[in-house]
């Protein structure tokens, strides 16, 4: 070893030993006191300009947004306006966009491709392809373009962090961070913006269990499902003069379920799998500030709306594309999409849903908004009926709530099936724009496979006693 | 007709059964993982640690002490030692049982893994400090030392582990033991906790119900054979003189002496302002640094704001922004008095 060398171990060695010495904060100490001068000089030097006149009015704001008789009215008021906008907004945007799509434009690019393709390629183009891109887009969009905006002009102005701020108590019993509300609420419009938006949670372990639980969250897709649902059986079961606000309660409770279960998943969550991630909690509350109506207008548009409705549609391509071949590949005289439902029949019904269901989520992963066309072209297809629906392998909604439940009636469907499918469609994998960034945000496979089959789990497990408890009782 | 009451039946059996084999801690799945953890080489490595532990306390150790610590029958405990002689691990003379210089240094090995393992645990997981040593017992067995350098690597070579107790280095290094225990104080003293020990479980658990963990300053009250009276985070504590055995305390040269008034952030009222005097010990890792990044470090001026709908958590106004922290952390920053 050479001289050099020695010496460098001798010091090293000395400095080894000198580090029990000082202890085992050292770098905390160190730091404690460089900030400790830096806040002694900049008392001495600077000056904060008077700004009393706005501080004080933000006081008022929050002394009211999160008083103890005020605060939970407001948010519940605030949050039912925003949906209700949402739904019943996004209605008139959405039927303009379908019958300009899906109305107007499928059958004119139907007839132009038929006119030089064999028809099986413009099948599997247009019928497949374009079809439930064009679903997609004219069922995903208004509401999300709505919903962001209103949501976006919410956390401009400041109150969104003072829900967090009031909802934190429930958090914290279930192990989660008070942020979660605002993801959650994300959710409601959108799950995958709702998995992006957890970004704001910075604490490892609490963002984890945001994002694992903010597919129990009814997203925008499945809302219209619901109440479908809701109007065609828990509706129709209801005396005439009850029937709308049966329906609309039993939507209510699924939503509310959903948050139930989002709390109690948290809970066990934070007490079983994510136990060991780290966990830290802060939570700022900025400034109130009057909304930048022009620029929350664009960033929510191109940076929430945009993106995840192209994600969705890159989806559906494939999607689409897969749902027009399983029902037109045929294997002796029967299609893919039949061969599959009479083979799972007897399993689906064990859980009270029937095959058509079970192949619809499947192969309706891309989009929620897709599962009901999906559900009416698979049970017309497999009934044989020719008169209905627009052709093998064509998704179609139909105007009349009427003309759709016949269908579903004629598919064997009972009261017991359209709770159990209420049931499913909140408890069931997230669309795959969803699980793709899930991914794409926690980098880890094993809590995306978590995040997807978890509700998958719990759905069928509920299904499967609500089933059983049902037929038993009546 | 019976049919859905068979299933309801088998679908409740299958969901006990589920139960049954993953609930944590206590399923089957868990035990059997315990009980091949119980294999021959642990029980040799974990009598080699008692064997250092004592040598480190000074301390005569003996095969019941032995056989004690494992929680294994006196032969059991013979049939070990034996095999650790027969690997030049340890000497046997007479009632005494003495580390060989090999068996020294296979025992740092392990203490290195176990307290390196605590330290992460604490820093960077929010794995409760009750659950440390028990997960860090099953760790020491499995790292292999150079898996070792690399975590302790990544948590900054510290080398103190959550319980005040000294890592030994690389090379198997240790400090001589330093302090004296929290019954050898005089009243009206000052010192710090330098150390507590982690077994026995039963009296570890009080004095961290107790609220007490290492780099807390104390100021002694009176010693007495009866009671161990002290002042702790501006609050009294006493302790029983069996339990305050467990505490080692000593002076820290670089450490400011906290004045004898402070009072924590969570007692500050709506409108009231304070300066920080600093933050617990026993908030570490992330949450430490997130707290520091908020700005929370010694001398800045801090208000109480606003309380949300429940009380908790409470808004703070700090250098110009305002941060809610919940009464948890509140508790564990401290304010001039």
């Amino acid at each position: 070893m050479s001289d050099s060398d020695l010496r460098k171990e001798t010091i090293l060695a000395a400095a080894n030993n000198l580090r029990w010495e000082v202890g085992d904060n050292l770098h905390d100490t160190l730091m404690e006191s460089i900030y400790e001068n830096a806040t002694s000089i900049a008392n001495k030097v600077v000056e904060y300009p008077d700004k009393k006149q706005a501080f004080s009015l933000d006081r008022t704001l929050d002394k009211v947004l999160t008083s103890r008789y005020l605060g939970f009215p407001i948010m519940f008021m605030i949050l039912a306006v925003v949906f209700w906008i949402t739904i019943v907004g996004a209605n008139y945007p959405s039927v303009f966009i379908s019958s300009i799509l899906v109305d107007s434009l499928h059958p004119m690019l139907k007839n132009f491709t038929n006119s030089f393709m064999p028809w099986w390629l413009s099948g599997l183009l247009i019928d497949g392809a374009y079809l439930a891109m064009a679903w997609v887009v004219s069922v995903m969009l208004p509401p999300m373009a709505i919903f962001f905006p209103v949501y976006t002009l919410l956390e401009d102005f400041g109150y969104l962090p003072r829900v967090a701020f009031n909802m934190d108590p429930l958090y914290k019993k279930v192990g989660a961070h008070g942020r979660q509300a605002l993801t959650m609420a994300m959710g409601f419009g959108c799950n995958a913006a709702g998995v992006v938006a957890t970004r704001v949670i910075d604490s490892p372990r609490e963002r984890l269990i945001a994002i694992i639980t903010n597919n129990f969250s009814l997203c925008n897709g499945r809302w219209p499902t619901q109440i479908l649902i809701a109007t065609i059986f828990i509706g129709a079961a209801a005396p005439a003069y009850l029937a709308g606000i049966a329906s609309a309660a039993a939507v209510v409770f699924v939503a509310v379920l959903g948050i139930t279960f989002s709390l109690i998943v948290s809970w066990g969550l934070s007490k079983t799998l994510l136990k060991g991630e780290a966990s830290a909690f802060s939570l700022e509350l900025p400034p109130y500030r009057p909304p930048r109506l022009l620029q929350t207008l664009y960033t929510s548009l191109i940076d929430r709306t945009i993106f995840v409705l192209w994600r969705a549609v890159v989806f559906a391509l494939p999607a689409g594309m897969v749902i027009w071949l399983i029902a037109n590949v045929t294997i002796e005289g029967n299609s893919l999409a039949n061969h599959f439902i009479n083979w799972a029949n007897p399993a689906a019904f064990i859980f009270g849903l029937n095959g058509v269901i079970i192949l619809a989520y499947i192969i309706a992963i891309p989009a929620n908004e897709i599962v009901i066309p999906t559900v009416l072209m698979l049970t017309v297809a497999n009934l044989g009926l020719n008169n209905l629906g627009s052709g093998s392998g064509v998704m179609f909604e139909l105007d009349s709530v009427a003309d759709t439940a016949q269908i579903l009636h004629a598919g064997g469907w009972t009261l017991l099936t359209g709770i159990n499918l209420m049931l499913f469609s909140l408890l069931h994998n997230p669309c795959s724009t969803t699980i793709y960034t899930i991914y794409k945000e926690t980098k880890s496979v094993k809590w995306t496979v978590i995040s997807t089959f978890l509700p998958i789990i719990l759905g069928l497990t509920v299904t499967f006693f609500v089933t059983q408890l049902w037929r038993i009782f009546s | 007709m019976n049919e859905p009451i068979i299933l309801l039946i088998i679908g409740i059996i299958i969901i006990l059964i589920l139960v049954f084999l993953f609930y944590p801690g206590k399923g089957i799945i868990a035990r059997v993982k315990r009980s091949k953890n119980a294999s021959k080489k642990i029980l040799i490595e974990d009598a080699l640690k008692y064997l250092y532990n004592c040598e480190y306390n000074q301390v005569v150790c003996s095969l019941n002490g032995v056989a004690g610590n494992l929680s294994i029958s006196a032969d059991d405990a013979t049939d070990i030692i034996s095999k650790l002689e027969s690997l030049g691990l340890v000497d046997a003379k007479k009632n005494e049982l003495v580390l060989t210089p090999d068996g020294r240094s296979y025992a740092l090995r392990i203490i290195r893994v176990h307290r390196l393992w605590e330290k992460y645990l604490a820093d960077e997981t929010s794995i409760s400090e009750n659950e440390w040593h028990k997960k860090a017992e099953e760790i020491e067995h499995m790292l292999t030392p150079e898996q070792a350098n690399l975590l302790a690597a990544q948590i900054g070579n510290p080398v103190f582990d959550p319980h005040g107790d000294p890592i030994p280095s690389e090379n198997g290094e240790l400090p001589i033991k330093k302090g004296k225990l929290l019954t050898e104080m005089q009243p009206g003293e000052f010192a710090n906790i330098i150390h507590i020990e982690d077994e026995p479980y039963a009296i570890y658990s009080q004095i961290i119900a107790e609220g007490l963990y290492p780099g807390m300053q104390i100021r002694m009250i009176a010693v007495s054979d009866k009671r161990i009276k002290f002042v702790a985070n501006g609050e009294e504590c006493v302790l029983s003189p069996l339990i305050a055995k467990n505490i080692t305390v000593g002076i820290k040269k670089l450490e400011k002496k906290i004045s004898e008034n402070y009072k924590t952030l969570s007692s500050l009222k709506v409108g009231e302002q304070g300066t920080i005097l600093g933050i617990a010990k026993s908030l570490r890792g992330q949450q430490r640094r997130r707290l520091m990044d908020l700005g929370i470090v010694p001398g800045t001026k801090i208000e109480a704001e606003l309380e949300s709908v429940t009380g908790d958590p409470v808004a703070y106004r700090v250098r110009g922004t305002t941060v809610a922290l919940r009464k948890q952390q509140a508790d564990r920053i401290y304010l001039e008095g």
